[in-house]
């Protein structure tokens, strides 16, 4: 009884420190009459949401679409470079150098000229998600391949297992909770991959959206978008994370 | 006192001259064993016994054919079956994916085997029958350790290699351990080779103790262990054991008053 609780507690306490936060901040605002555009009231963002000229659906799953997809890629591509580089040592040799400048580069800084490169639509917004997600899964994936029970290794040696036993049977299920890290971080990141990629040219998305509530000095509109990213963002991690558990039931943090 | 491999028609494996050199990443060579000659006995256990670092578990690992010898020879004889060795380390090193059962399965699937028997029989030894369906976090200690006596033995090796096992373990729960894995060894008459550091386990678990010099590896001195062949736990309160300790710790160059 005293666990389930604590667990309600959890979440109750945080809640009520909420709606304390919002009543101050709204009756706050409207105390020292600070104007809607410098910072809207929490009644002004709610009223945000019901603005008829904007799609909410719609541009949270362009946003959402884009990230995703370049969290896809950038899983695929990250394990399969993974996999490569720990494999092969010719490859980790000539590879390594090039995927640490492409992580070193500031995404942002690169960002518009992308654009020039691969064209004005989603394909530049998605290889930017890509960009930015691909180095923690990437890093991940490779410790995880690699950071293996040595005894296990000598144990299907001395039984006459090869490579490809030992990389199916030993290193790949090794790595699925290095890999699961990685992922978590990525699934975060793909979310501020796509908004840059929106701040730097876009039609639709959150992005989109904040980036003109600016320009119109409408800032609940930017407020509003900040709520569904919050939204939008725990939920990818709260799939990473329950996919996490189904994949591995036999894991348990040390 | 240096044995000689000594000719013996029972002998499982023989060692012959072996020498075995490193070289470092800084390119010096290291000698890790110099000169090693034995001989292992069917259905014996043996002990290697030594400082930390004198090419103990290098031994081993050229016994299970996972190095080669820079010079000398290893031979090993195939009995009815192909020669197999089984494997328990200073860890459990149990896959943490796997359950108890498929943990226990893997020498089989590796070797292309189907023995479910078996499997079923050697989790009975180790009293883990029940356990089959868990993961090995849900295990204590001792229990994995139990799981990876199972493991080493399912796929009937021709020498179980023993290197530094139970180390780790709290000394009551090794006891136990000791004298449960003494027993199964006994019972399925599979010929061992211990390396170890542990000396009262040394005189525990052999039938034959070789004492290692530290690096480089050499072997300076043999005793044999005339104690009863089932290996009681009430076997450490008798003076016997405590003579083949001293002995040891002679061999050993320890003090002994």
């Amino acid at each position: 009884m005293a666990n389930g609780y604590s667990h309600i507690r959890a979440y109750v306490e945080p809640l009520i420190l909420l709606v304390v936060l919002l009543f101050v901040w709204q009756f706050g605002l409207e105390l020292l009459q600070v104007p809607h555009f410098i910072l809207p009231t929490p009644v002004q963002i709610a009223q945000a949401f019901f603005t008829p000229s904007i799609d909410w659906l719609r541009n949270t799953w362009v946003t959402f679409s884009e990230a995703l997809a370049g969290f896809a890629t950038g899983t695929i591509v990250g394990v399969g470079l993974a996999v490569v580089i720990v494999e092969s040592k010719l490859l980790r040799r000539l590879l390594t150098p090039y995927i640490v400048t492409a992580q070193v580069l500031p995404k942002v800084a690169v960002a518009p000229i992308i654009y020039i490169i691969l064209g004005f639509n989603d394909v530049s917004r998605i290889f930017l998600v890509f960009l930015l997600v691909f180095f923690p899964i990437l890093i991940n994936m490779a410790t995880g391949l690699t950071d293996v029970d040595t005894n296990l290794i000598h144990l299907l040696k001395s039984l006459g297992a090869g490579e490809l036993t030992v990389f199916l049977k030993v290193r790949l299920p090794n790595s699925l909770p290095y890999l699961f890290d990685g992922l978590k971080i990525s699934a975060t990141g793909a979310m501020v991959g796509a908004i840059v990629a929106e701040f730097v040219s876009s039609s639709a998305g959150l992005g989109f959206i904040i980036l003109n509530s600016q320009y119109t000095f409408n800032t609940s509109l930017a407020f509003a978008s900040f709520i569904i990213l919050i939204v939008v963002g725990l939920f990818l991690y709260e799939v990473v994370e329950l996919s996490g558990r189904l994949a591995m039931p036999w894991f348990q943090r040390r | 006192m240096v044995p000689e491999a000594i000719e013996s028609p029972n002998s499982v494996l023989r060692v012959e001259h072996v020498s075995k050199t490193y070289t470092t990443i800084s390119r010096e060579s290291v000698l890790a064993l110099d000169d090693v000659s034995l001989d292992i006995r069917e259905n014996e256990v043996l002990t290697v016994i030594g400082p930390s670092g004198c090419g103990k578990s290098t031994l081993l690992r050229l016994i299970a054919g996972l190095e080669e010898p820079t010079s000398g020879t290893i031979e090993r004889q195939d009995g009815r079956a192909p020669f197999r060795v089984g494997f328990m380390f200073q860890d459990a090193s149990l896959m943490r994916w796997r359950t108890i059962y498929d943990n226990v399965k893997l020498p089989l699937e590796v070797l292309g085997k189907k023995d479910e028997g078996e499997i079923v029989r050697l989790l009975k030894m180790v009293q883990l029958t029940g356990f089959e369906r868990k993961y090995p976090f849900e295990l204590s200690g001792g229990m994995q350790r139990r799981v990876a006596m199972a493991r080493a033995l399912v796929h009937k090796p021709s020498i179980l290699l023993l290197d530094e096992p139970l180390t780790g373990v709290d000394e009551l729960t090794k006891e136990a351990l000791q004298a449960e894995l003494m027993q199964i060894i006994r019972a399925i008459n599979v010929t061992a080779v211990h390396v170890t550091h542990d000396i009262d386990q040394a005189v525990y678990f052999s039938d034959r103790v070789l004492v290692m010099s530290a690096r480089p590896g050499k072997i300076i001195g043999e005793i044999d262990v005339q104690l009863p062949r089932e290996r009681k736990l009430s076997l450490r309160t008798e003076q016997a054991f405590y003579d083949y300790c001293k002995r040891l710790r002679q061999a050993l160059r320890l003090p002994t008053d």
